[in-house]
């Protein structure tokens, strides 16, 4: 089944369209990650899928369900969850509160839920009460990703996870990544630097000029040469 | 008496001046950091809050409430309950405001959102000087024996006492509401981030009505407040105490609530100190003054932080 579907999408900004007609399919409990250079259309499409841009054509189906044009927390209702690329915590919250922060919508304690994220980042854990402004860039990742979990997500959306992290902070991220999917959470990544997301991913989108230009098995296409060469630097 | 020897008294006054610059700074600030504009009507809306409590008083003397002193105070429960009522009336009025005015420009420029407080600012004074004149109101006419420290060198009447109680009070139960309810989380998360905030589920609108019943509140008591110090209101009682406000919030790092509460500490006190040294006339200078020092040293204020 089709976790998230999205048909011939035009979106972008007033005086810019990004997106062309951008057609994508995620399948339940997969990994896909849309790789593709610096203004490509990657982190547009996310946020229009997330309600914070309006597509003006085309639809967004989540779970077989129409969910073109709702509001964010709307989206976060239906069981979505986003991760952006750069500001993705509370600088001035706690690492408790900017998880507690991902469970808004919900009513009643957190204890069980907060227990689960600080099993998965054990880090944060022991930082409980530290400012998530005063955290390393992987720490941030990790309260950023902790915080999205919160509401036990279908889909959970990635931008750019490692962009900015030492190799050695990029593996853990990817490791926890691919046991958040084997809990059963599918998830969708927009990488630039994507060899270590096409490694784990069940499929691979590239994107140019705001159009889908190519897809295959996440494998396959980084033993694309020509792929490599454009958009894997080598 | 010599210029030094009154600056003890000077500081009572300060304190007593300032914490009502806090309590309208706490607003301003908020309204800044969760809307993202600079709110030129707050001081307005102090006068709204000080003539709503006025046409409170006899409404709650019929309603049996004893207008008696309590104690030393100059004033009844009478009072008390006008105060907290004309909060709530204050906080309607804002909420009204919002849905005809502010959430119809939410997502335009900043500059025309702030443009449009000036207009409400105008608007609001007009409307006051409509209903009650230009003339000065009074809560009561009682007059008030000051006490005497001898050994601090100073003087001050339990009405003063009572307005600065007031003011640690609230600022204490905002802290307590940004710090441990989760409305108060999403408020900081909120101020932190909008973007953020609204991917994250958090329901930003019911965030800015918040920050407007916070606002108002508290912009009515500091409006009820000056008339209870001053003895008077009159429909320019805000807009006048406005220069200073914006001093105190820019002092103490806008978007912060806690840098407003420190900043209308700082300028209430300059601006009274300052009158041991030069003409009283001078007050709101001492607050520009200030002002443009912090925009030159530190423009993100005392405990700002870079936004």
């Amino acid at each position: 089944m089709s976790r998230l579907t999205i048909e011939r999408v035009v979106s972008g900004y007033a005086d810019m369209e990004v997106l062309h007609g951008i057609d994508l399919c995620v399948p339940e409990g997969e990994i896909v990650t849309i790789i593709g250079p610096n203004g490509a259309g990657k982190s547009t499409l996310m946020k229009t899928i997330f309600g914070l841009l309006k597509p003006t054509a085309g639809r967004i189906l989540f779970d077989e369900e129409d969910i073109t044009g709702l509001s964010p927390d709307r989206v976060v209702r239906r069981g979505l969850a986003y991760v952006p690329q750069v500001e993705n915590v509370f600088p001035s919250l706690t690492i408790q509160e900017n998880l507690e922060m991902g469970a808004f919508i919900l009513k009643g304690h957190l204890r069980d839920r907060l227990q689960h994220i600080y099993e998965l980042f054990p880090v944060l854990g022991d930082r409980q009460k530290a400012r998530a402004g005063k955290m390393s860039g992987g720490e941030r990742q990790m309260v950023a990703m902790g915080r999205a979990l919160m509401l036990d997500p279908r889909l959970l959306m990635l931008d750019e996870p490692s962009a900015a992290l030492a190799p050695n902070l990029t593996a853990t991220i990817f490791e926890r990544i691919a046991a958040i999917n084997e809990a059963g959470v599918t998830i969708l990544i927009v990488e630039q630097n994507a060899k270590e997301s096409l490694k784990l991913s069940d499929r691979g989108c590239v994107f140019a000029g705001g159009l889908k230009c190519f897809e295959d098995s996440g494998p396959a296409l980084l033993a694309n040469e020509e792929i490599g060469r454009l958009y894997l630097g080598g | 008496m010599d210029a030094l020897s009154r600056i003890p008294q000077l500081l009572v006054y300060g304190i007593v001046s300032g914490s009502i610059l806090s309590l309208g700074g706490i607003g301003v600030s908020l309204t800044y950091s969760i809307l993202g504009f600079s709110n030129f009507a707050h001081g307005d809306t102090m006068a709204l809050g000080a003539y709503l409590a006025l046409a409170l008083l006899p409404v709650m003397a019929q309603l049996g409430l004893p207008s008696g002193s309590l104690g030393p105070l100059s004033f009844g429960w009478d009072f008390v309950a006008s105060l907290l009522l004309a909060a709530v009336g204050t906080s309607l009025a804002v909420i009204l405001l919002d849905r005809l005015l502010f959430a119809r420009l939410r997502d335009t420029h900043r500059i025309t959102l702030m443009i449009a407080t000036v207009g409400v600012a105008l608007a609001l004074r007009n409307l006051l000087q409509f209903v009650w004149g230009p003339q000065p109101h009074y809560y009561t006419t009682t007059i008030q024996r000051a006490i005497l420290i001898p050994q601090l060198g100073i003087r001050i009447k339990p009405d003063q006492i009572f307005i600065v109680a007031a003011a640690v009070l609230l600022a204490l139960l905002l802290h307590l509401f940004l710090r441990y309810t989760k409305m108060g989380k999403a408020m900081r998360a909120t101020s932190d981030n909008t973007a953020l905030a609204r991917v994250t589920g958090i329901n930003t609108e019911r965030v800015i009505l918040w920050t407007w019943v916070i606002g108002a509140s508290l912009a009515a008591v500091a409006g009820v407040l000056v008339g209870l110090e001053n003895k008077f209101i009159t429909p320019e009682l805000g807009w006048q105490m406005l220069l200073s406000i914006f001093a105190a919030v820019i002092l103490g790092g806008i978007g912060n609530p806690y840098g407003a509460i420190v900043g209308g500490l700082v300028v209430g006190i300059s601006e009274e100190v300052s009158t041991a040294f030069i003409s009283t006339g001078y007050k709101p200078a001492v607050a520009f003054a200030i002002l443009i020092l912090m925009l030159l040293i530190r423009p993100t204020g005392l405990l700002g932080r870079r936004r």
